[in-house]
This record gives structure tokens, C-alpha cells and sequence, in this order.
């Protein structure tokens, strides 16, 4: 069973004359342990996929099974709790808070959740020790530089050990070389635990370092590719694709 | 109330009729998209203005249109304009109208605050789409400024984003605790002692 699978997703947004059909009756699976990107030109419909398999809007048709589970079969409460479980986001922006330790911003959405304090501390160690900030825990993100905070961020999106992490952007507002090293911790991500990623981005160097390229135009997958993360020259065959779209 | 002032501000820089402020005004607050300021706000503040004395018109300039009303800035509207300046500007993010609506459908009990922190997140994440679309489409050699303020509405999003997951992941603890209410205050007199010997 793939851990996401869209049968027939199809989203209209408006009604009548200003109705914008975003999604087109879209077919796709995530395997568990796989890296996608999803490219298009502006409007193609990817944010509103990732929206869609985040559960964070409705389909105005077909659906979004997310490790077994029909989102669109879920009531609120259900769908929150799922998305809680199974889905991390990791955002553009860091967001730490500025007064709590790494390891305090880390443990927090355990803490939140209701974890004991042991236990979330424990975890948010592991975490920080597998993203080698071992040392900074007990730093607060004033004290840390920007690709330690990124780490931070990215050990916060996994503590609650969620199946699939969504990406939206991840590099929007990062320099190439910044752009590059969060590349390189959610290739990570997927190949040393094993989680899934779905990111949109309109890089296509970014969009290399995934296993799978979704090319989506007007709202339907026009395009497919496969890479192989180990050969170079794979940021280029992108780009030509981007570019013939 | 910012508008005054960017229009004062506008107008130091040099003098303009309104059609020409209103784009000016779009301009400079980071584009349409951003903060659509309605031309006919524009025109209302300027005769304010004028009333208060710190804009005048200077003359009319006629292209091929209709004759167009040029405003200057007063030797008030400059002191207005640097008291302004100097001054800081209050934050608004103290007043949040979600979290109201949040505690009234907690008073009221009929309908699942989830469902409304989900339509709130939903809402939050098309605007964070549209924003980072906004800064992705903005030239860095030319608009830093624009994008820069761009980064800061999506820190904001992602903010107000991160706070709805915590108040999600604390909801069962909130719904068990009383909802605010006013404090007691009496009112009036304070009621006789009556003596009970």
C-alpha cells in the first residue's frame, strides 16, 4: 500500500463564470520512504495538491487516502487528529521561540501533546543528536547559527515521527548554498528515517534531490520523471524540463 | 491612522493630484496585492487633510482629461508628517479577531472548534501560497525592499499557522477550564450592613 494515494483529486475553486478548476481528476501515489517534488509554472494547481494531501481543504471530488485513511470520509476531528499524527510541515522561516533552549523548541509540540517532560526532553536529545547539534541543546536560536536553527526546525517537524513531511517552498527565501544544505537534511530525512517528503518548489536544483519529479500544468500531471540522486548533471535534465513546459 | 500619513508623506516628496497619489500610495506599501487602498479613500483623507489644514491645493494641471486638483503639503502637514516619523507605530497583533471568534464557539457549544481552526488553517495556507508566489515573482536587484516585506508577511503566516497548532494541541485542556468572564464590579452604593444582634 503506498502511504498517499489521490484517486481522481479534483478541486474547483469559485462558481459560474469565475469558477478555476485547479485540479484535474490527478492520479498519483507516494511511497513510504520516497522524496517527490512537484514543479509547474505558476497556478499549475501544486499548492493546492499539497493543500489537499495536508487535509488542510476538502476535495470537490475524488480523494486523498493517507496511510489507509480516506481524508475526505474523516469529520473534523478525526481528519485533525490524522493530520496531527501523520503529517509534518516545515516551514520557510525557522519560527523558533526565542526563549526556550533547542531542546525546548524541540520537545514542544511533544510537551503540547501532553508527553511527559522526560520523555519529550529524551526524544528532542535523539533528534538533535541525529542532526548533529548534539552540543547546542541546551543553546537558545539567538546563540545558534542560521543552519543550526534550520536543523532545530527540521528536528521539530520530526519529533512527533510523522509519516509524511510536506514542504512547501522549503528554500523560498534561502541562498543558493542555505538552499542546498536543507536540500541535503530532507534527502535525510527520507533516506536515514525513512519518512516520505512532498515538496513543491519552482527550483529545479532543489527539485533534484528528489527520487521523483511531478510536473503538473492547468491543474493535471502533464509529466513524470525519475532521477538518480547519485548522478550529476540531474539539476540540468530538470531545468530543460521546466523549461519545455 | 496610516493612510494621513502616507499621503503626507507622499505629498513632501513632492506635490501630486490624487489619481497620482493613489498609485504612488499602492507603490510604496508593497503593491496592490498587499494593502488595496480603495481611490476613493484617497480622496476623502485629502479634503480631510485639507479641512485640517495640512495640505492645500496648488493648482490644477490639465493633460488631456478632465482638469486635476495638484495638493502640496502646509507647514503644519510637514510638522505633522515628522511628528509622525519619529514616533513608533503600535503593534496591531494584540487584537486578533480569530481568537474571539475561537472563545464565542467555545461559549456557544454548537459548533466544533476544530472545524473552525481548520477553516482558519486552510485559509492561512492559501495566503501563505500567495505571498510566497508574490516574493518568488519579486527581482531581487531591483525590489529587496518589496521582498524583504514579503518575508515578514510569511513570518507572520507561518507564526499565526504554528499558534493554531498549539492552541489545537491544548483545546481539550482549554474547553475544561471556565471561559473568561467580565470581573464582578458593584455597582452603586455598597449594600447597609444589616446587624444581625
Amino acid at each position: 500500500m503506498s502511504l498517499v494515494e489521490t484517486q481522481q483529486l479534483t478541486k474547483v475553486y469559485g462558481q459560474g463564470e469565475t469558477e478555476v478548476l485547479a485540479l484535474d481528476h490527478v492520479n498519483l501515489k507516494i511511497e513510504a520512504g520516497e522524496f517527490v517534488a512537484v514543479m509547474g509554472p505558476s497556478g499549475c494547481g501544486k499548492s493546492t495538491l499539497l493543500h489537499l494531501v495536508g487535509g488542510l481543504d476538502r476535495p470537490t471530488e475524488g480523494s486523498v487516502i493517507l496511510n489507509g485513511h480516506n481524508l475526505a470520509a474523516l469529520d473534523d476531528t478525526r481528519l485533525t487528529a490524522v493530520r496531527r499524527q501523520q503529517i509534518g510541515f516545515i516551514f520557510q522561516f525557522f519560527n523558533l521561540i526565542p526563549v526556550l533552549s533547542a531542546q525546548e523548541n524541540v520537545s514542544l509540540p511533544l510537551v503540547l501533546d501532553g508527553a511527559r517532560a522526560g520523555t519529550a526532553a529524551q526524544k528532542a536529545t535523539d533528534w538533535l543528536t541525529r542532526l548533529g547539534l548534539e552540543d547546542q541543546c541546551h543553546r537558545r536560536p539567538d546563540q545558534l547559527s542560521g543552519g543550526q536553527q534550520q536543523r532545530v526546525a527540521i528536528a521539530r517537524a520530526l519529533i512527533s515521527e510523522p509519516a509524511l513531511v510536506l514542504a512547501d517552498e522549503p528554500t523560498g527565501n534561502l541562498d543558493s548554498r542555505a538552499g542546498d544544505e536543507v536540500a541535503g537534511l530532507l534527502r535525510r530525512v527520507v533516506d536515514e528515517w525513512g519518512r516520505s517528503i512532498l515538496m513543491v518548489t519552482h527550483d529545479p536544483r532543489i527539485a533534484a534531490y528528489a527520487d521523483r519529479i511531478i510536473f503538473l500544468k492547468d491543474g493535471r500531471v502533464i509529466d513524470e520523471t525519475r532521477l538518480n540522486a547519485a548522478s550529476v548533471g540531474e539539476a540540468d535534465r530538470v531545468k530543460e524540463k521546466v523549461e519545455a513546459l | 491612522m496610516t493612510v494621513r500619513h502616507v499621503i503626507l508623506g507622499l505629498l513632501a516628496q513632492q506635490p501630486r493630484h490624487g489619481y497620482e497619489l493613489h498609485a504612488a500610495f499602492q507603490a510604496i506599501s508593497g503593491g496592490q496585492e498587499l494593502w488595496d487602498v480603495k481611490p476613493a479613500q484617497v480622496y476623502t483623507t485629502l479634503a480631510r487633510l485639507e479641512e485640517s489644514g495640512l495640505v492645500v491645493q496648488e493648482g490644477t494641471s490639465q493633460d488631456a482629461g478632465p482638469e486635476k486638483r495638484i495638493y502640496a503639503l502646509t507647514e503644519t502637514g510637514q510638522a505633522e508628517l515628522r511628528t509622525w516619523l519619529l514616533s513608533s507605530i503600535p503593534s496591531d497583533a494584540q487584537r486578533d479577531a480569530f481568537y474571539v471568534k475561537l472563545m464565542l464557539c467555545l461559549a456557544l457549544g454548537d459548533v466544533n472548534p476544530r472545524t473552525v481552526i481548520q477553516v482558519q488553517r486552510g485559509s492561512l495556507y492559501q495566503e501563505l501560497h500567495r505571498v510566497t508566489a508574490l516574493r518568488q515573482s519579486a527581482d531581487p536587484h531591483t525590489e529587496l525592499a518589496r521582498m524583504l516585506f514579503l518575508d515578514k508577511v510569511v513570518m507572520h503566516l507561518e507564526a499565526d499557522l504554528r499558534w493554531l497548532d498549539m492552541i489545537e494541541a491544548r483545546l481539550d485542556d482549554v474547553q475544561q477550564q471556565p471561559l473568561p468572564q467580565p470581573e464582578r464590579r458593584l455597582r452603586g452604593r455598597p449594600p447597609k450592613q444589616i446587624s444581625t444582634d
